[in-house]
């Protein structure tokens, strides 16, 4: 038995100490082959490290070097796993430094690529010391190996965590189907996977619609080869047949990549397509398949609702622009636009409306209203609203006896929902067009003079629905030729600013300068993208309808 | 110019925080590597260029700094022919993915996005390292 002096046991006392605080395997060598070093007629101590394939992936040393020349030698004597191999002719260079014997140890870990330990020493060694040394270097190695390995199961698990909730707020955050595809396949690259494709089925086709690597260059040359390009998507076709798994190449393939693993986008019972992901790792660095599957589940959901809202989105706009006159009347001596935004987040139909239709005797009626809310309920009543004003007053019922029949209408039904609706009855004058302004509720119209500053008129009354008897304010103002009216909804006006202004604090009047003396299409577009710009978006849904005096009219 | 150090890696970023991580996470990840911290992208082309300077294995590079971005260091390094073949890894928090075509337009060989967690943030850090040293 051998003896283990004070010097030996502080060296071992230290390195299970050490064992705790390391961080990476690439620290190890540096701890525990230099310690034998000390020991009597040691020459070199060589650590090999063995991937999974058969070959080596780290040479470390300490003492005499592991020269390039010396490898394969080495590889073959700790192959021989025998505790104790003399030095031949092979290792001539060692021999001429006194190396006389090689003593040899493999350590396995579960999980870990395995090492060797050999330990080159002369004639005068003592080797039944050096060999309990060295197995108690080797266990010291082992449970460091074992702990790096338990942290490294601990911190994968942390970070599938970690992705998870990351991944599912980064493709919540938007609804666009194209950013949320390659979202998810940001968050995996290189995270979990070197690279990551999707494919998404359109009308039953299978189209590559995000492709991430942490090397785009590679990637992109490997797609840009159609054999390489056929095969993933081959692969992916076979997936959402339900037949494919995940693919080794031998080799890496022409990408680098060792692994693909497809996995498939399936939310709400319906496939929506693929992800493949590429792998250049090895085995036991990719993540688990429930752990991908549970990723691809996210993304499919995130695309699916994404995809949902852009029908509904669709539906609503299809809706609206039903809700709205298919054009407007073309009348002598008067310009006519409208323009109409739905809201950018706007899920459900809103109730603006407008439109303008001509009594027999040559009077034009401009019309404008808001629903209060959204939804069918309130689609339904914009329907009702925008027809019965303007049924009524093509038959030349009065703007005041058209707004007070709709106010009637909305009693008798019990609705809660008010309207604000504004008439502008429009008559050739002598000196342009004469305008009555009839007004329940409704915002202001804005007049635009030729060569003045724009300015509100009056608006007035009471919104339809609230009282028994409609209240109705009225004005007249005169638009000299080139001047225009402009109605709108109170979507314009409201959009904000990140610090909470309103446009028409300062932005509309700043607008309406450049754009007063622009033709009228160009006015109601332009005036609605200002507003939606200044709030960031379209906030809500915006009607504009504008109304010029043309030059040539002659009364 | 000088001798390429494979243990060695630049990063231009200007937030404390994201220093203060970024030395964390490598540090714990690849002990054996060696940071250089700027903290503006206009030191960068000094900092390669001056006579001896040692070049790193990689920049990793915020892309929204005052004054000179990222995507302005990427166009210099790739202008300069003896920096040129220089590993540039684009790491950032910004999602807009004309940014991202933008800087492999430029020429960026990586463009990793910036996780919010520690745990994913080394992460991230320790298989882009594994990566590009693996090909360096």
């Amino acid at each position: 038995m051998v003896g283990v002096e004070l010097g030996w046991a502080a060296t071992l006392h230290r390195l299970w100490s050490s064992v705790t605080v390391i961080t990476a395997r690439d620290q190890l060598a540096d701890l525990v082959l230099p310690p034998l070093l000390t020991e009597p007629g040691v020459l070199a101590v060589w650590g090999l490290r063995h991937d999974p394939a058969g070959g080596i992936s780290a040479y470390r040393w300490a003492g005499l070097p592991l020269r390039q020349e010396d490898r394969a030698e080495a590889e073959k004597i700790a192959a021989r796993e025998l505790p104790v191999a003399p030095i031949g002719p092979e290792l001539e260079s060692l021999r001429a430094q006194g190396a006389r014997q090689v003593l040899s140890a493999r350590l396995d870990v579960p999980g870990a690529e395995a090492g060797s330990m050999l330990v080159v020493a002369g004639a005068d060694a003592d080797l039944p010391r050096l060999q309990a040394c060295l197995a108690q270097i080797v266990d010291v190695t082992r449970e460091a190996i074992r702990r790096l390995l338990a942290g490294r199961t601990e911190d994968e698990q942390q970070m599938r965590d970690a992705l998870l909730a990351e991944a599912s707020l980064q493709m919540d955050a938007v609804l666009d189907t194209t950013q949320t595809m390659h979202r998810a396949a940001r968050m995996a690259v290189p995270a979990i996977a070197e690279g990551c494709l999707v494919y998404v089925l359109e009308d039953d086709k299978l189209l590559l619609r995000s492709a991430v690597h942490v090397d785009m260059r590679r990637l992109d040359t490997a797609l840009a080869n159609p054999a390489y390009a056929a095969c993933l998507s081959d692969l992916a076709s076979r997936a959402v047949a339900g037949n494919a798994e995940r693919v080794h190449s031998g080799d890496t393939d022409s990408a680098g990549t060792r692994t693909i693993h497809p996995q498939l986008l399936r939310a709400r019972g319906r496939v929506l397509g693929v992800l493949l992901f590429l792998f250049d790792r090895g085995d036991d660095r990719i993540p688990p398949p429930d752990f991908l599957r549970d990723l691809a589940y996210r993304a499919a959901l995130a695309i699916d609702n994404g995809e949902l809202y852009e029908q509904r989105r669709r539906d609503v706009v299809t809706m609206q622009q039903h809700l709205l006159p298919s054009r407007l009347p073309v009348v002598p001596g008067i310009a006519i636009a409208a323009s109409y935004a739905v809201g950018d987040r706007v899920t459900e139909v809103g109730g603006d409306f407008y439109d303008v239709v001509t009594r027999t005797d040559g009077v034009v009626a401009a019309l404008v209203g808001d629903v209060c809310g959204r939804g069918p309920e309130a689609a339904a009543l914009t329907g009702m609203a925008r027809h019965t004003l303007g049924t009524l007053l093509t038959e030349g019922v009065s703007p005041a006896r058209a707004l007070g029949r709709l106010n009637t209408g909305l009693r008798r039904d019990g609705s809660w929902r008010f309207v604000t609706a504004g008439v502008a009855m429009l008559r050739p004058a002598a000196k342009g067009l004469a305008v009555q302004w009839n007004s329940a509720g409704h915002p202001a119209p804005i007049v635009l003079r030729r060569g003045r500053s724009a300015q509100a008129a009056r608006g007035g009354g009471i919104p339809l629905g609230v009282l028994p008897q409609a209240t109705i304010g009225r004005s007249r103002l005169l638009l000299a030729p080139g001047d225009a009216l402009l109605m709108f909804t109170d979507g314009l006006t409201e959009a904000r600013d990140a610090d909470g202004v309103m446009f028409d604090h300062a932005a509309l009047w700043q607008a309406l300068d450049r754009l007063r003396d622009a033709p009228v299409e160009t006015l109601v577009h332009e005036l609605s993208q200002a507003s939606a710009i200044f709030g960031g978006a379209v906030a809500d849904d915006i009607a504009v309808l504008a109304v010029r005096a043309e030059e040539h009219h002659d009364g | 110019m000088g001798e390429t150090d494979r243990d060695l890696v630049l990063v231009v970023e200007d937030s404390d925080e994201d220093v203060e991580a970024i030395g964390r996470a490598i540090g714990r990840s690849h002990p054996q590597v060696r940071l250089e911290f700027l903290r503006s992208g206009a030191e960068v082309m000094p900092r390669l260029t001056a006579a001896g300077a040692t070049l790193p294995g990689m920049v990793l590079l915020d892309l929204n700094m005052p004054g000179e971005g990222g995507l302005d260091v990427i166009k210099r390094i790739r202008a300069e022919p003896a920096v040129s073949a220089l590993i540039l890894v684009v790491f950032t928090s910004s999602e807009d993915q004309a940014e991202a075509d933008a800087c492999y337009a430029a020429g960026a060989d990586s463009y990793i996005f910036k996780p919010i967690n520690f745990a994913l943030f080394r992460t991230v850090l320790h298989q882009t390292l594994d990566y590009w040293r693996s090909r360096g």
